[in-house]
């Protein structure tokens, strides 16, 4: 995103709007007018949408590859290219019962990096995905994330995203419930790695019991699972069972 | 695309916080139906029946009012945010007794989610849990504007729009439930808990 400098009149109304404070007026520059840094700029394009500023300054350039995946890692509006539509993941369990993409005696996880709010630059992500290679993982094919690597067995990226910058993006993978264990010791262990913030996921087939057999193994590794969770409640028809 | 999973808060907050979506799967060409949108446009029309006790509701891609939504071609997503579970309750039984055979999730509390699908007779099928934020967690904002921005998935709430708003209402420039629709029309999805965020933005000029 960017401000035209002759339109804008420095009155900052933009600038609040900005998930990632990019937004800002300059000290020293003679006119104070409102600009936007360009290395932490998301291309989320919220500032715009917002639609506050009362000169139109605020504008959208055509962007070039490799700045294209800023906006498609955070811009929810935005079809992502891989995926071909709006978002940063996949479907995952919400359509679970339809698919049987997560069967029972298996575990999906996703490591939202840069999430909640801080971002994070491809480097970031891309410390989480050769570190979870090294415990042997298999990357969601359709994930956007996956689709940048080079090399799927160690988790590398292209070279020329590495200094990008989006608000978040999901590294995905589903593991048998035997071997969550020793991959959530290894999540465990990304929070001295990273250079922001990551969320994680946790997936599970609930039993006909009603035991979820991965939440005694996120307690037992030191996670608290929430209490509030996403719940698939298996209305879709024709149903997948294992 | 998790965006409703991280929403943080107290039990007592999260009771008045439930996000219902219902989503056709996307590799089966069936987003795309004639027979899946036929179906998607009657989920809308399910919803409108709840509209008055809804805090938010929306199609993933804009804002439009629920009249909009209920005669366009349905597109890929719908969701509604409840404040109750006994309204939400009734929603579910509606959709499972109408048999779209469309994939309905709840994000919320499980052990009402649980009890809702036990009262209604049937067996939740699957689970996601957060496991929380890891890393640099001292560049989180403070408790409750984390509570109210992580209301959308896609972070374009943003939290120093939280902490303007929270200094116009202390100045008396701006109302409790101005400013929790100023924040909600920033998601674009209709995710975010306007009745929720009224809420919290009272407890953090309280404090002030």
């Amino acid at each position: 995103m960017k401000i035209n400098d002759l339109e804008c009149n420095g009155c900052k109304l933009c600038q609040p709007y900005c998930p990632v404070g990019a937004i800002k007026n300059p000290k020293g520059q003679g006119k104070a007018v409102s600009q936007i840094d360009q290395e932490e700029c998301v291309e989320c394009g919220a500032c715009l949408r917002a639609a506050v500023c009362p000169k139109d300054a605020l504008y959208m350039p055509e962007l070039t590859w490799p700045r294209t995946l800023r906006e498609a890692f955070s811009n929810p509006l935005v079809r992502h290219p891989s995926t071909g539509v709006p978002g940063r993941g996949t479907s995952e369990m919400k359509t679970n019962d339809r698919t049987g993409r997560f069967r029972r005696g298996e575990a999906g996880v996703a490591i939202e990096v840069g999430r909640p709010g801080v971002g994070a630059t491809f480097r970031d992500i891309q410390v989480v995905s050769m570190e979870l290679a090294k415990v042997g993982i298999e990357f969601e094919l359709q994930n956007p994330v996956s689709a940048l690597m080079v090399d799927r067995e160690t988790g590398r990226l292209k070279e020329e995203v590495l200094d990008e910058k989006v608000l978040s993006a999901i590294v995905e993978f589903k593991v048998k419930n035997d071997r969550l264990e020793s991959v959530l010791k290894a999540v465990k262990e990304l929070a001295t790695k990273v250079d922001t913030v990551f969320s994680v996921d946790l997936i599970s087939r609930i039993y006909p019991d009603g035991s979820i057999p991965t939440v005694p193994i996120a307690k037992k590794m030191g996670f608290s699972p929430s209490p509030n969770t996403k719940t698939n409640l298996g209305l879709g028809r024709p149903l997948k069972e294992d | 695309m998790t965006h409703s999973l991280h929403r943080r808060g107290s039990i007592e907050d999260l009771r008045e916080d439930f996000v219902l979506l219902v989503i056709p799967p996307r590799d089966e060409n069936s987003q795309e139906s004639e027979e899946t949108q036929g179906k998607m446009k009657q989920v809308w029309e399910v919803f409108s029946h709840y509209e008055k006790d809804l805090s938010n509701f929306g199609n993933g891609l804009s804002l439009l009012p629920m009249d909009v939504l209920k005669s366009n071609k349905a597109k890929t997503i719908a969701h509604a945010v409840f404040k109750d579970r006994e309204t939400l309750k009734a929603c579910v039984r509606e959709l499972r007794d109408r048999q779209f055979g469309i994939s309905v999730v709840i994000s919320g509390l499980y052990e009402e989610v649980n009890k809702i699908c036990s009262e209604l007779d049937f067996s939740p099928h699957t689970v996601e849990h957060s496991l929380g934020a890891h890393g640099q967690t001292e560049r989180l904002p403070g408790k409750n504007i984390l509570e109210i921005t992580t209301m959308c998935g896609h972070h374009t709430v943003s939290p120093y729009l939280a902490m303007h708003l929270v200094e116009r209402i202390n100045k008396g420039k701006m109302t409790y439930e101005k400013a929790a629709k100023e924040l909600s029309r920033m998601c674009t999805c209709g995710i975010f808990n306007p009745h929720r965020a009224e809420n919290i933005l009272r407890r953090l000029t309280s404090k002030a």
